[in-house]
This record gives C-alpha cells, structure tokens and sequence, in this order.
C-alpha cells in the first residue's frame, strides 16, 4: 500500500436513540488520480487511480453500495444517513482500481 | 574601414535574417507539433449530457420536485466542490429510493457518482464533494423502486478548474 493512502475516519453522533435516523460521515485519504494531470518535472501523464466502489454493511446486510468516479474530490469524503434500530457493526469497504481494498468497522450502540 | 563597415553590418544583417527563420521555423514545428502531442496525449473527449442521460434512463421523464440540491453557488476551487443531496421521499419497506445519480454537465464523463440505497439507510440523503472542470449545472436524479424518477439542478461558477491539464 503506497503511502499515505487508506487512513479512514467514520463518525456517527455520540448518542444514540434506537430508531434514529443518523449521519454517518466516512472519510478516507486516497489521491483519486483522474489520468489526465501531468507531472509537473517529468511531464508524464499520471495514471488514473481512483477508488470505483464503496460498500457499506451493518450487521451482515449490504445497505449502500456505492459507484465512484475520477470526479470525486481527492481524499473523499461523504455523508449518509442510516437508521440505528439494532446495536450491530458498521462496516465501510472502499476498493479502488489498482485491486486496494480498505475498510475500517465500528460499532453503532443503540440505547 | 567603410567596407569593413559594410560587411560587417551585411554579415549582422545575414545574421539576424537567419535567426529570424531559424525562430519562425522553430515556431512553425512548435505549432505542428503541438497537436500532435495532444492527441498522442488522448486528450478525453467531452460526452454530451443528454446523451449520457438517455444512457441511463431512456426515455423515461425526470420530474423536478422533491429533491433538494445544495452547492456552492461560487465554487473557489474546482477540485473541491461540496454537493448535499437530499429529499422527502419515504424510504418505507417498499417504497423508497434505490439509487442516487451524481452527473456534472461539463465534466468530460458527466457522470460522477452514484450510490444504491436501501430502507435501511432512513433517509435518502448524501454529500459528496465532487471535481468540476469548469462552470456548469449539478444535476441530482434520484430513482425510486418502483422506477420514478426525480431530480434537481442547480449552475454551480467554478473559478479554478479541478480536472489538472
């Protein structure tokens, strides 16, 4: 894994009520190459790298599935929502082109 | 002396005469060459938004209502631009939106992201911060499981393009 690459955040609101609805903002460090930047001292086209899907579970269940292209920012950052009705973990899986996989789990505690 | 002179300045003017070619020759390579390279390059070529759209949803009728679309309405840096979708349509056991679309109408592949949803998820929402090449419209198309299809747009000014070059 180069450097740099695939150190995630995920953050969910400290408490919990079972049945709420709550943003999950998931962020991780990837240079989402789009393939049409040039080196600036080699003048060499720097190949595309991106991350292309994202998964996301809670509990054993595929919630979201996500489709990504070289248009999304460097270093991507989103925000969903999900509906906290049973203590489970939640787990993010990003892939990118090159064959990387990087996925990080917490666990979301209802009260 | 006056011949000396004379040759002289023949000689200087032979000289830049020849430096004159030489820089409108190198200029005139400069120029052929320079296409050249771009193509060498595979510079993209610009896919048109309503084809892209007719790609992905045939001939089927966006209704603009119920989606909310938030962006910057001057976006400093293309690289970066914060894009927040969200809507009030029910995201119930059978009712709700399987998928959400991302399309940038200027950017060489329109397309930029889309994310499959589930009753799960509570809310159909999502941000994202997305790459613009240059000014142009944010389109949000949301789809429903039962095949409907609901968007937003909104004309987002880009002050320096995202896409490097």
């Amino acid at each position: 894994m180069p450097k740099g690459i695939g150190k995630i955040k995920i953050r969910v609101p400290r408490k919990i009520k079972k049945g709420d609805v709550i943003p999950v903002k998931a962020l991780i460090t990837h240079p989402m190459e789009t393939g049409f930047r040039k080196d600036k001292k080699t003048k060499k086209r720097i190949p595309a790298y991106y991350i292309n899907d994202v998964n996301v579970y809670y509990g054993d269940e595929l919630i979201s599935r996500m489709e990504w292209t070289i248009a999304v920012s460097a270093n991507p950052f989103m925000t969903f929502y999900l509906k906290a009705d049973k203590a489970a973990p939640l787990k993010i899986v990003w892939k990118d082109i090159k064959g990387g996989k990087y996925e990080k789990t917490i666990q979301i505690n209802p009260q | 002396m006056k011949e000396g002179n004379a040759i002289s300045r023949r000689k200087f003017m032979i000289m830049t005469g020849l430096a004159c070619a030489a820089v409108v020759s190198s200029s005139s390579i400069g120029s052929l060459l320079k296409p050249a390279v771009a193509e060498g390059a595979k510079k993209p070529e610009k896919e048109n938004i309503n084809d892209v759209l007719k790609k992905f949803f045939g001939d089927r009728k966006i209704e603009m209502s119920h989606v909310k679309l938030k962006t910057p309405i001057i976006a400093e840096n293309g690289a970066v631009v914060p894009v927040t979708i969200i809507s009030d349509l029910p995201m119930e056991k059978d009712n709700y939106v399987k998928k959400i679309y991302i399309f940038v109408d200027e950017n060489y592949h329109p397309f930029t992201a889309s994310a499959e949803l589930s009753p799960a998820n509570g809310k159909a929402a999502l941000a994202l911060r997305i790459k613009m090449r240059k000014t142009s419209n944010v389109r949000a198309i949301l789809e429903t499981n039962t095949g409907k299809l609901y968007g937003a747009q909104k004309a987002v000014k880009v002050t320096i393009g995202g896409c490097g070059g």
